[in-house]
């Protein structure tokens, strides 16, 4: 029996496309086609991803419960009637499966089906290389237009020799949609598996995941957001604006500013972008924000990013900070009037007279000398403290790095000539460092003041070489040299070689401490006791540097 | 004559500035606290304020920012004086009229620091 009808044709066309779920439009679609083609079975095979396989991936009887092709099963591909339509592309008949051609026939033989029709079902449409969710940058990803077999459609039926060509011709008007309905429907549960698990990965971040347009409406924000702010994640998609009102008053300028930029191009990323927001029930709540722009067609049309709560290491941040501060007051400003009391005890003597006796000038000095000795002391351990304890940002700057050498040489110079030293130096005039400038100046006032501190009568020089590793800065002098204990423990906290040198022995150690926190590194040279010392630092180049 | 106000907490400190100032040709009232400060400018316009920084209640940098919320006191210029880096209070410079004298301070820096308001030869 064949009629063909141009209604049911349509109806199956329709049926094809109505559902993404490719069962239940088979079982509706083989309810239609058994009104056209006469078959006793119908089953529709799927070429696995290895090729050597294949899944049965509907099978559907008229004349029995069970069969020892099942659903869902895997097959060879060798010696199966589905190799040789995929090979040959094009429809196969078997007339009779008691004259077995085909590894199935002999199981279908059994069954009861005598003649078989297979059809290729070749896909024609888009395959995407890669899949990117959300946004496609179709330069990123190519979208590939191809044919490809992904499978068959096979009709079987009791009779002998049943299929011709009537069936092949009729077949073959369906087969092409039923194809695209079947690719796409496993496209689509593939990007629907992988939005899952992207989904999962996003609701259970802690983080505040976001994606938001151009002008300000999130398309996605996780629910992290009303843990950490305290508003629903409807708040979100119900207001425009990046939820900036929600921001503090001091900061909405800045995280303006800062999106701004990443919309208009002037910035690629936003890198800890720390700013704080207002919780619902009104307390402050540090974030950290790092953000891209989406891009479609190189334009720029939203931002995506994550937000961190770091509301708990901007208070220990400032518990340090407090207690730094604290502390440095407590310990300067005793020292701050006695110094105070010093300059009034020598006013309190007129400036006509000045110092009545030899001894009160004395004890004057005395007094002033160390004095300056207690608060050079204070200083440095209050430095080192904050090194240390991490409270201290880097406010790196590109400088010419000859302006600064030369402004410590100038400052230093008294002191060098006093103990009839030289100081030059052989610093390209075109450098430029690109490093924290205070900290530099620290770095080098302490290294050049070493330098003099332990030189007499000699040289003093400052140099510098770029290597593979990165700029090495020299301060080179004659001096009394360093032996080899004193070499391995010059940046020690503390570390005098003897204790009737002068200076508090955290010096060096500071200057270790701002190399590192350049992510550089410093070190010592010397040939031995009297034949001088070499200091050298080594910082990232710029291009390496972060 | 110009008016200076001091406020300090620390009476030691208190007994330098006076010891500093006491040729000055100025009328320089002290007080102990911030709120005393309050109530003192409320009495009176000074033409020149000195805060110290670290006090009980009132902190000076509070004070401070108190003061230039004020219609009376936000143009009146302010010294704050403290034994912290002079770059811990860099960031009140925005806020106009204000430097910052590090302790300890001799008594020629003192007197300059003020004239520079005060405008009037030492």
């Amino acid at each position: 029996m064949f009629t063909y009808n141009k209604n049911t044709f349509l109806n199956i066309n329709k049926i094809i496309f109505s559902s993404l779920d490719i069962r239940e439009v088979y079982q509706t679609m083989s309810n239609e086609l058994s009104k056209i083609i006469d078959f006793d079975r119908l089953t529709i095979t799927l070429i696995t991803e290895d090729n050597d396989l294949y899944e049965a991936f509907v099978v559907q009887s008229k004349m029995y419960e069970n069969t020892d092709i099942k659903k869902g099963d895997l097959y060879p591909m060798k010696g199966s009637l589905m190799e040789k339509v995929v090979q040959s592309n094009s429809p196969v008949i078997v007339d009779d499966t008691a004259k077995s051609q085909f590894v199935s026939d002999t199981v279908l033989f059994k069954e009861g089906i005598r003649s078989r029709m297979g059809f290729p079902l070749v896909y024609k449409g888009c395959i995407m290389k890669h899949q990117k969710l959300f946004h496609i940058d179709e330069k990123k990803y190519p979208i590939e237009f191809r044919e490809r077999i992904i499978g068959s459609i096979n009709f079987g039926s009791k009779r002998r020799k049943y299929y011709s060509k009537k069936h092949v011709d009729f077949v073959s008007k369906i087969a092409p949609q039923l194809a695209m309905a079947i690719e796409n429907t496993r496209l689509f549960n593939r990007i629907k598996d992988a939005e899952e698990k992207y989904r999962a990965v996003v609701e259970s971040s802690p983080d505040i995941i976001f994606e938001c347009t151009g002008d300000g409406k999130f398309f996605l924000i996780n629910p992290s957001v009303e843990k950490i702010l305290g508003y629903s994640v409807h708040y979100f998609y119900d207001n425009q604006g990046y939820g900036l009102s929600l921001c503090h008053e001091d900061d909405q300028e800045r995280v303006q500013s800062e999106i701004l930029q990443l919309l208009n191009g002037e910035k690629n990323s936003l890198m800890d972008f720390e700013f704080r927001v207002i919780h619902k029930q009104g307390k402050v709540v540090w974030l950290s924000l790092e953000a891209l722009p989406i891009k479609q067609n190189d334009k720029i049309i939203g931002i995506e990013g994550f937000c961190r709560d770091i509301t708990e290491r901007k208070k220990l941040d400032e518990l340090k900070n407090n207690l730094i501060r604290d502390v440095t007051h407590e310990l300067k400003t005793p020292v701050a009037k006695m110094e105070m009391a010093i300059d009034m005890y020598k006013r309190s003597f007129g400036k006509e007279k000045e110092f009545s006796n030899e001894k009160g000038l004395h004890v004057h000095n005395l007094l002033q000398n160390n004095i300056h000795h207690l608060k050079n002391i204070i200083r440095n351990v209050l430095d080192l403290s904050k090194l240390e304890s991490g409270v201290e940002h880097l406010n790196v700057t590109g400088f010419p790095f000859i302006d600064l050498v030369e402004q410590v040489i100038s400052e230093l110079n008294i002191l060098s000539i006093q103990k009839n030293n030289t100081i030059t130096h052989q610093i390209p005039a075109d450098m430029i460092l690109k490093a924290d400038k205070d900290k530099m100046y620290y770095l080098l006032v302490n290294l050049v003041g070493n330098a003099i501190k332990f030189t007499d009568n000699g040289k003093i020089d400052i140099s510098s070489r770029i290597t593979p590793k990165g700029i090495e800065v020299t301060v080179k002098d004659t001096g009394r040299g360093l032996g080899e204990e004193a070499l391995k423990h010059a940046f020690d906290k503390f570390y005098k070689e003897t204790s009737s040198l002068p200076g508090s022995g955290i010096g060096l150690t500071i200057c270790k401490n701002i190399v590192e926190l350049h992510d550089g590194s410093i070190w010592a040279e010397s040939d031995g006791r009297g034949k001088g010392a070499k200091f050298i630092f080594r910082l990232p180049l710029p291009s390496s540097a972060k | 004559m110009k008016d200076l106000l001091i406020v300090e907490d620390d009476p030691e400190m208190q007994e330098f500035y006076r010891d500093m100032l006491n040729d000055a040709p100025f009328a320089v009232a002290y007080v102990s606290n911030g709120e005393d400060g309050l109530k003192k400018m409320k009495e009176k316009k000074y033409d020149l304020v000195i805060l110290d920084i670290m006090m009980e209640n009132i902190t000076g940098d509070r004070l401070f920012a108190l003061l230039r919320k004020d219609r009376h006191y936000k143009d009146v210029p302010v010294i704050m004086a403290s034994s912290l880096d002079k770059q811990t209070y860099q960031c009140f410079q925005a806020l106009g009229k204000v430097s910052f004298l590090e302790k300890p301070f001799t008594k020629e820096t003192l007197i300059n620091e003020i004239n520079k308001y005060l405008q009037t030869p030492s």
